[in-house]
This record gives structure tokens, sequence and C-alpha cells, in this order.
């Protein structure tokens, strides 16, 4: 057992860092990204990438305690996830590249994070389909060169590449509290040819799945990086402000709910490292990989909602004010914890696949540990 | 990084289980499996079973009969002891006096006391807490007299485990009164049958009888008995403090309490979608300290010392406990089985002892936060 990063991995995590570090708000950071190279990470090797999970959870985490709002999620990890699953190297060069931007459209109305409640259609016409439906939630759908849809063919579901720009596809984008871009999208019979259809008829649900559940371990490193960065802030704001003569980190009631902080931190981390694992090993068993993100997803909310809510507080009036930093962390963990499915959705899913864990926890109890 | 365990620690952990398996005797097992109160044949008939296999001393070094074992090792055969419901090795010899006799005592004590606390022939407890002295140890008041080549020791000692069964118990008491409060305190040994000891049971909300009060009454002991130097028995305290944290999440315990909860429910036939969540939401933060837990070995495999952050598996693990226990009641509503109720009672000890979970936040405040 050993958690020590090779050299290659420090590499990444540092050069994150420094560039977390500096000044990026509103500046567009997709070029930078692609010729740092990390829109690489967990493509194959024939088009230049390297890493997985694990080097994803480098850069998320990075990311999350330098505040950058990026599509990485979006584009690397589920865009990039579903196009290299689907076999579609044409497509994903171009992402890995930096040449094109995908948004992954799969959620409807009233669906509640579900990808599986699907009212959106494709039907057969002519040697193609034409698409019929609504999306809402979908990330970066306006800076996206190509919409992945997820629609029914018959019983089952499956996933097209639309170009955004194609006729009877409408977008109505806004931004979301933390500024992150969004958008609704209308499918009013938008005509593609059967090459639009990514993987196997019938097969997009699995695809979808599987990009959804590297998305989620994604963003459980964001709110790691968001979140151990909020406690480093409250720590330190608590020793420089004083009140009745003395720093007010020396009272015992912040101390105690600091270190409760710390603690929920620590869990977090635990469940993001876990998460990052989970898709190394369980590649073969999807029961088991959606136990494992669904659990990590869980921890990470309820760690995320404690953290935040008590790093605002410790700061006082000053946490609730717009031109300080720790709001902006607030805002951006509160979406992070909502985000491709809350702690309820999760639970319940955790709850649907908690048979898939294999390793044997045997019987009955002895009393506790020694007084 | 690497996260699994290796072929090895693999092979050891199917040693342990087997071993367990086919060693333990039946009648022990089968009052762990139906949560019966040991007594201390049952403990030191299974102590001597794993003595004569070399497996009661993890920990101490080879010359003095150590295992040997790895870190890692130790974490397996700790676990597995509860996996197997075999009973714990009792650590008050063990684990926490030896360790100090090894690291601080004489080479006479070492030939003394050692080989008889990994035989078992000689039952230790823990002689710390008083009256007026429990999270504020250091205010402790027992004094020990120094007469020539005696000590003269007076005081009450409490909330000691097992006491009615022990040989020896280790004491601090203070051989200074005019030193500042850590400072002028010894670590002394006392043989549990020396005129003026006297044993009280204290019995507990659960209606268990496992802690005493010890009088000493002019106990009197030979100066040999002292470990290390007079006045430094602090720093053997602490020392001693450290060694009994590590272990204290309780995972593979946690993990039988979940498994007899959820045969519970089988047998009731209860499947209440809001008791199922509640049970997954402990499920997964188990699984989280679980990982911390891997996490911490693993910095002590490569040499760093369990330091505060063992503080962290202190609190949720017993708060884990605690959560179980209390599942376990509701879920039965007012007519729990008769050992449900008790447990939940018993359970409530485990977020006071070893340093209650307030010291361990005021640990990681101090220590990590440096607040």
């Amino acid at each position: 057992m050993d958690f020590t990063l090779s050299p290659e991995q420090l590499l990444i995590k540092d050069s994150v860092a420094r560039f977390a570090a500096g000044a990026h708000a509103g500046t567009d950071v997709w070029p930078k990204f692609a010729e740092l190279g990390w829109l690489a990470i967990g493509a194959p090797d024939e088009l230049g990438g390297f890493g997985g999970p694990l080097e994803t959870l480098l850069v998320m985490e990075q990311l999350g305690r330098g505040l950058v709002v990026s599509p990485y999620v979006s584009q690397v990890v589920l865009a990039g996830t579903i196009l290299r699953a689907a076999g579609r190297s044409e497509l994903l060069g171009r992402l890995v590249e930096g040449e094109e931007r995908f948004a992954v459209a799969y959620e409807e109305p009233h669906a509640r994070y579900d990808p599986a409640a699907v009212t959106a259609t494709a039907a057969r016409e002519g040697d193609g389909y034409a698409i019929r439906g609504a999306k809402v939630r979908v990330l970066d759908a306006a800076t996206a060169g190509t919409v992945i849809v997820s629609a029914r063919t018959g019983d089952e579901i499956s996933l097209f590449a639309v170009p955004a720009g194609a006729p009877n596809l409408t977008r109505a984008p806004y931004a979301a509290e933390d500024g992150a871009d969004v958008a609704n999208l209308r499918f009013d019979g938008v005509r593609v040819d059967a090459q639009a259809m990514l993987g196997p008829l019938g097969g997009g649900l699995a695809l979808l799945e599987q990009g959804l559940d590297h998305a989620v371990a994604a963003l459980c490193a964001e709110g790691l990086g968001l979140m151990s960065l909020m406690l480093e802030a409250t720590v330190e704001y608590t020793k420089q402000r004083h009140q009745f003569g003395v720093p007010i980190g020396s009272f015992q009631a912040l101390q105690h709910r600091m270190a409760e902080m710390f603690v929920e931190v620590e869990l977090a981390r635990s469940m993001a490292y876990l998460a990052a694992m989970t898709l190394e090993d369980r590649r073969d068993d999807p029961a088991a990989r959606k136990r494992g993100i669904s659990a990590a997803k869980v921890q990470v909310a309820r760690s995320a909602r404690f953290v935040a809510q008590n790093a605002i507080q410790l700061h006082g009036g000053i946490g609730m004010s717009e031109e300080y930093k720790a709001g902006h962390y607030f805002k951006r963990l509160t979406m992070v914890e909502r985000l491709l499915g809350d702690t309820d959705f999760h639970l319940a899913r955790y709850v649907a696949h908690r048979g898939a864990k294999t390793e044997a926890a045997p019987l009955r109890v002895a009393e506790p540990a020694p007084a | 990084m690497d996260l699994a365990f290796s072929p090895e620690e693999r092979a050891f952990r199917d040693e342990v289980r087997e071993f367990i398996a086919t060693h333990l005797p039946q009648d022990i097992r089968r009052k762990i499996q139906a949560g019966d109160h040991l007594q201390k044949d049952d403990y030191m008939r299974w102590h001597r079973i794993l003595h004569e296999r070399g497996w009661v001393a993890a920990g101490w070094p080879k010359e003095y009969g150590g295992t040997g074992w790895t870190p890692v090792q130790r974490h397996i055969f700790h676990e597995e002891i509860a996996y197997g419901w075999a009973p714990r090795l009792m650590p008050f010899g063990l684990h926490m006096v030896a360790p100090v006799i090894i690291e601080f005592g004489n080479d006479a004590q070492r030939a003394r006391y050692l080989p008889k606390i990994a035989s078992g022939e000689e039952f230790w407890c823990q002689g710390y807490s008083e009256p007026g002295a429990g999270s504020d140890l250091a205010s402790l008041s027992t004094r020990a007299e120094r007469n020539g080549e005696t000590y003269l020791i007076n005081g009450t000692k409490t909330w000691i485990t097992a006491a009615q069964w022990a040989d020896w118990i280790f004491v601090l008491a203070r051989t200074d009164p005019q030193a500042k409060k850590q400072e002028g305190i010894s670590f002394i040994l006392v043989d549990m049958r020396t005129p003026g000891v006297t044993v009280r049971p204290i019995e507990t909300i659960d209606g268990g009888k496992e802690i005493n009060e010890v009088h000493l009454e002019n106990v009197v002991v030979p100066v040999e008995n002292r470990v290390g130097k007079e006045g430094e028995g602090w720093t053997y305290a602490k020392f001693l403090l450290e060694h009994e944290r590590t272990g204290t999440a309780g995972i593979a315990g946690c993990h039988q309490q979940l498994e007899t909860l959820r045969e519970l429910l089988a047998q009731e036939s209860i499947d209440d979608r809001r008791l199922n969540e509640r049970i997954a939401l402990v499920e997964i933060e188990l699984e989280a300290l679980a990982f911390t837990e891997l996490r911490t070995l693993a910095a002590e495999s490569a040499g760093k010392r369990p330091g505060p952050e063992s503080s962290i598996l202190k609190i949720k693990g017993t708060e884990i406990q605690q959560s179980l226990s209390e599942l376990a009641l509701d879920a039965l509503g007012p007519y729990a089985e008769e050992h449900l109720a008790p447990r939940y009672f018993n359970y409530r000890k485990t977020s006071i002892y070893a340093g209650s979970n307030e010291i361990q936040k005021n640990i990681i405040a101090k220590r990590i936060l440096k607040l």
C-alpha cells in the first residue's frame, strides 16, 4: 500500500496548482489547457493521451482550490469518456486538441437527475434519425460545437452526436449561480444521419452512465479542493480576527467546529480517492462502479455542505460579502454538491446497488474497543 | 500510488482467517455471536492459543517476542479477529504497559514482566483516571511518597476495565507534590495482591460490571517497580495514550454490527426506505473512515509515527459505532431484543473513553490546525 504520487503525477498536480493560483477569472482557460496537455488525460495513447481517473483527480482538486470554473468536467471527463468508450477517436481527437467543444444533453425536465428517464425520441427517417424532445441544465452548451444527446430508439436509449448549429435545435443559455455556462435545449425534429449514433443502437444508457460516473468522480475531486481551501481560509481568518481582545480562533466553540470541518474534509478526501480507484478497478462491473461512485458523491456532498456552511458562519459578516472569496467558494461548492445528482439521488442509487459490494463483510458483534 | 494489499498481505490475511476458523473454541465463538459477556477464562484461553502461535505481541520488537508484523499486517490481524468472532486480546498488558516497559524500563523489568504479559500468566489493568482527574489527567492526586527503597501510595483510581481480574495495575502517581502539574508524576507498577489494594465494581447503565474503582490505601511498593525516571511519568503516559489511540476506529467491529443489523431486518421482514437510507448513510461514512484508516496505515508503513490524525479515527469511529447501536434499536422499535438496548446504553461510553471526543477535537485544533 503506497499513497505517494509518481514524479509525473506530482508534475501535473504542481502545474495545475500554479495555474490555479494565478489570475484566470473571466478569461477563456481552454486554449491554455490544450497547450498544457491537460485535455489529453484519459484519452488513448494513439491520440497522445495519458493518465486516468487518478490524474483527473489531481487536476480537479487543484482547479477546485483555485476556484477555476472551467468546462473540464463536461468536456474532458464526461464527453471524453463517452467518446472513448464509443470508439469515436475522430471526435475525441478534436476534443483533445482543443479544436471542438462538446455538450452532453441528457437530463430532461422532471427527470430529477435520472439519465434513464428519457422521453426524447429518435425516430428512423430515411437513412438517418429525427430527434424530438427537451433537455435541461446542459453544461457548457453555448460554446459547444457538438451536442451529445440521449433519445429513445424504441424501448432502448441511444446517443447521438449532433452539430450544435443543426436546424430545429434551439439553445436557451443562462448563467448558473456560480457563473457556469448552462442551457436548456429543444430538439424539434433535428435530422442526423446514421453515423451520428455513438456506440451501438440501444447502448446509449450504458455509455452515458459510464461517462457520468467519471464526471461525478471528477466533481468529487473538485469539491475536495474547494472545501479544503475553505477550511484553510477559515482557520487563517479566525487567527487574524480579534474580538474581546483575542483571536476568535482561541475560542473552543469555534475550534471544535473547525476540528469537525477537518474531519469532514478528510472523509471527503478518502472518498474522492476511492472514487478514482473504483473507476480503475471496477471497469468491468458497472453495478459496483455505480455503488462506489454514488457512495463517494453522497459523502463529498454532505461534507461539502457542512464545511461550506460553517466556513461562512465562522467568517461572520465578511463571509456574506460579495467582495470576499469565501462566498464564491460557497456558491461553487453548492453547485458541485447538486451537479449530476444530489445527495438524495445518489443515496437512493447507492441503496439500489449496495448488494454489488463484493468484499465479504463478515458477521456479528463483539463489544467495542477497550475503555 | 498503489492502494491495494500486496499478494503477501492477502496471503497473511488468509492464514489468519484460517487459523481463527480452525482454532477458536466453539463455545467462545457462540458467546460472541449471541452478544453475551465474556469471562476472564474465555479471553485467556484464546490468548494462550494465539500465544502458542506466536501472535500476541504485535508491535513489540522481535527480541522480546514481538511478531515482527508491519503496520498493515497488524491491521489485518486486528480486523480478522473481529471478523472471525474471536475475543479481542486484552490490551492493558500487551499494548499499553508493555510498550512503556520496552521503551523506558530497564532490563530487569523487561525480563520480569514481558514474558508473563505475553504468555497471559499475568493480567494487567490501567490506573490512570481518578474521581477528580479525567480529561485533565495531569491534575491527578494519587500520592507516592518515597521512604528509602519503597513508595507509600495513597489514592483512588477509577473507570478501570477488568480490574477484578487483574494481577497487576500500572499507576500514575505524584512523587513530587511541589513540582508543576505535569512534572512530579511517576509511572509505578503495583501488584494487586499488595495489602491496601481494594477493588469496588461500578455497575454501568447497561447492567454491565466491567469497570471498577481501585482504592490504594497505604500501599507499600518497592522503588524498583517504578518504570523510567522519577517525575517523568507524564511523558510515558502520553506515549502510552498515543499507542492506545491506534485501532480505536473499530472498523471491523462496525462491519459486524452492520451485518447483524441487516440480519435482524431480514429476520423481522423490515424493508423501510427511510431506515434503509439511514443505514446507507452510516455505511458510507464507515467506508470513508475505513479508507482514511488505510491512508494513516500507509503513512505509518512509510515510517511516519501515528500522529494527531488518529483523532479522526477515534471521533468518527465511535460516532459510527454509536449510530449503528442506535439504528438497531430504532429498527426494532420498543420491543427490541433484550441485548440491543443494553448495547445501545453501553456504547455511549465509546465517545467518552480513551480521550473523550471533545479532547480529540482539542487535539485536532491545537496540533493540526495550530489554533
